[in-house]
């Protein structure tokens, strides 16, 4: 039995992104889950690093690091302390996906604030629309050897 | 007949004799070389009459006898309107063409050069019919629709919203037909009309309803089998009495949606397709989602719940306009219910729940919105109906909070959910945290009706619901 070798990239990082949307590009089972399109935003308060990702019919289209503006210039962006992107990351690395306290819905409803935040409450809903495309996609980091800054 | 003049076939005779219309004159038609189907499916149109028939006829007799053709104010208006030139009109009336339906054809967005090319084949079907020549009826092929089309699949393979191109995609403000024509088709007279109520695209439209459609389709799952079923283990009596008096609250919700979309699609006129296409996938999730429901609560160990009060549900199938029904259930019901569902995620025992209410909140968020866009476009086009729409939820509100308080089923379900158990430190924490997604539900709510274009709505909350909004969110989750 052969051992699948994992990309290496550390979180949070374009690297680590970028592992991400080639494993679901080639990801049957994503594409199964049907269309999905959506500019999701990605902040990282204590690190200021924001990423704005393009989510485009059956594969991500892009991943780009980009200013704090342009991640909230999306139908919604994913913010939250640093601490707790790396517990839902390092949950998913061991369970080989989210369990039932680190989905992004649940942490959704924890935060006061929100976890999925947009200055639009219509584009907002694309967090619920195309809730499971994301939830597979950050559950597909699981395949990545993710070491943490 | 002995004197030359045309035999009356005896479909079209029984049609006349029906109509109280004179069989000569019906002989005077077919002898203007007018088809006797085409005579008999004008003579069915409501309102023709043997007056009307003579008059017609007269002029036809008199413009075949060289007679000059007058081009009625109306439609000379039209035609310079839409650049018919006046030549083009003479032709189409010397062939019997009523003023009314080339007014509406103009209207309809039919080009001069579509219509010239219809009105040369009708002149050569008729030259041969004078010539005495046996011919077949082939003016369906010179229809005047835009021909031509070559709709090109994109990244999504190839949608509803890429067929709108060139005349396709006009989407009138008034849909003129009452027929089930589609749009794009061309109409023939006599078609009975199929008594929708809503002609008018404000009524109805929002601009991601064919986007929508698509994404139902390709986001569609299967209870039946993409649930992991094998992974639900038995829960402690109160959770599972809990989780099933929910399920039975979204089964009720479900039919409830189904009905009410389901009563209004015949209201809607063919020429927005989009919309019933749309609306058709969301009775078809409301089915999917009564489906996973009962499957959950029957599948577990446990059983289905009590009734729910019903006020509300009853609140939303007495809306009288669409804008209404679609308010009051795409925006108010379904906000509070995809925080019902975002609740069910958050307290899921096992991976078919956390599944189920997932794909259910892709489901409903949908509904949102078309129910957002379409209130968003009905604003903008209909300046004077705010307070109209305000009235609907100062109603609509109103009975759900009646509703709400009511249901004390639904209500201690959840805090038995939320807090774990019925033990006192349990409760107290369900009605917590119950609370503090109260607070969240009624966010997004507001939300989504600034997003539509309504952010006063926030200040004119029923009371109940608006002191959520000016509490202080000391509580949460977590």
């Amino acid at each position: 039995m052969t051992q699948e070798t994992k990309v290496q990239a550390t979180f949070p990082s374009i690297e680590w992104f970028n592992a991400l949307r080639d494993i679901v590009n080639s990801d049957d089972a994503y594409k199964r889950i049907g269309t999905c399109d959506a500019a999701v935003g990605i902040k990282v308060p204590e690190s200021q690093k924001h990423f704005l990702l393009t989510f485009e019919a059956f594969e991500v289209l892009a991943v780009k690091e980009v200013s704090e503006t342009e991640a909230e210039d999306s139908d919604f962006w994913l913010e939250m302390p640093y601490e707790r992107w790396r517990e839902m990351i390092q949950n998913i690395k061991d369970n080989g996906k989210a369990d039932l306290h680190h989905t992004l819905n649940t942490i959704d409803l924890e935060d006061p604030e929100g976890f999925a935040r947009s200055h639009d409450g219509y584009k907002r809903d694309a967090f619920y629309r195309f809730n499971q495309t994301f939830q597979h996609f950050f559950d597909s980091s699981a395949r990545i050897d993710t070491k943490f800054a | 007949m002995a004197d030359g003049s045309p035999e009356v076939p005896e479909d079209l005779a029984q049609v006349a004799n029906e109509k109280g219309i004179p069989l000569d004159l019906m002989r005077r038609a077919l002898a203007l070389g007018f088809p006797a189907e085409a005579v008999k499916q004008q003579i069915q149109t409501p309102g023709a009459d043997a007056e009307q028939a003579e008059k017609f006829i007269a002029e036809q007799e008199r413009i075949r006898a060289g007679g000059e053709i007058t081009i009625p104010e109306e439609l000379a208006k039209a035609a310079a309107k839409n650049g018919w030139p006046e030549e083009l009109i003479k032709r189409a009336l010397a062939l019997g063409a009523q003023a009314e339906m080339l007014i509406t054809q103009m209207e309809a967005g039919i080009r001069p050069e579509q219509a010239e090319k219809f009105i040369a084949q009708q002149e050569r079907m008729r030259a041969a019919a004078d010539r005495g020549e046996q011919v077949l009826d082939l003016s369906w092929m010179r229809v005047p629709t835009e021909w031509g089309i070559r709709a090109r699949p994109g990244k999504k393979g190839l949608t509803v919203g890429a067929l709108n191109i060139g005349s396709y995609g006009d989407v009138p403000d008034k849909w003129p037909y009452q027929s089930e024509m589609p749009r794009g088709a061309h109409p023939i007279p006599g078609i009975a009309a199929m008594g929708y109520s809503i002609y008018e695209k404000a009524e109805l439209w929002a601009d991601n309803a064919a986007d929508l459609y698509e994404e139902a389709v390709q986001r569609r799952w299967r209870p039946a089998t993409d649930i992991p079923w094998d992974t639900l283990e038995p829960l402690p009596d109160e959770i599972e009495r809990s989780l099933c008096q929910l399920c039975t609250y979204f089964c009720e919700k479900a039919l409830l949606a189904g009905d009410v979309v389901g009563r209004w699609l015949p209201e809607m006129s063919y020429g927005y397709h989009e919309i019933k296409l749309y609306l058709s996938t969301a009775e078809f999730d409301a089915a999917r989602q009564f489906e996973v429901f009962r499957k959950r609560a029957l599948s577990n160990g446990g059983g289905m719940g009590l009734q729910s009060p019903g006020y509300f549900h009853r609140a939303i199938i007495d809306t009288r306009v669409w804008t209404e029904t679609s308010v009051v259930l795409h925006i108010l019901s379904h906000s509070f219910l995809i925080g019902l569902y975002q609740v069910g995620e958050y307290v899921a025992h096992n991976e078919a729940e956390s599944l189920i209410f997932r794909l259910s909140m892709q489901d409903v968020s949908r509904q949102i919105a078309y129910g957002v866009q379409h209130l968003k476009q009905f604003l903008l086009r209909k300046q004077d109906k705010r307070e109209e729409v305000h009235s609907y939820l100062n109603k609509a509100e109103a009975v759900m909070v009646f509703d709400e308080e009511r249901d004390t089923p639904l209500r201690e379900a959840l805090i038995i959910l939320l807090g774990g158990g019925l033990a006192k430190e349990q409760i107290l924490d369900g009605v917590r945290k119950l609370e503090y997604f109260k607070r969240r539900w009624l966010r997004d709510y507001v939300a989504r009706l600034a997003a539509a274009g309504l952010p006063e709505r926030r200040e004119r909350l029923h009371p109940l619901l608006k002191k959520y909004l000016e509490e202080p969110a000391v509580a949460q989750a977590a």
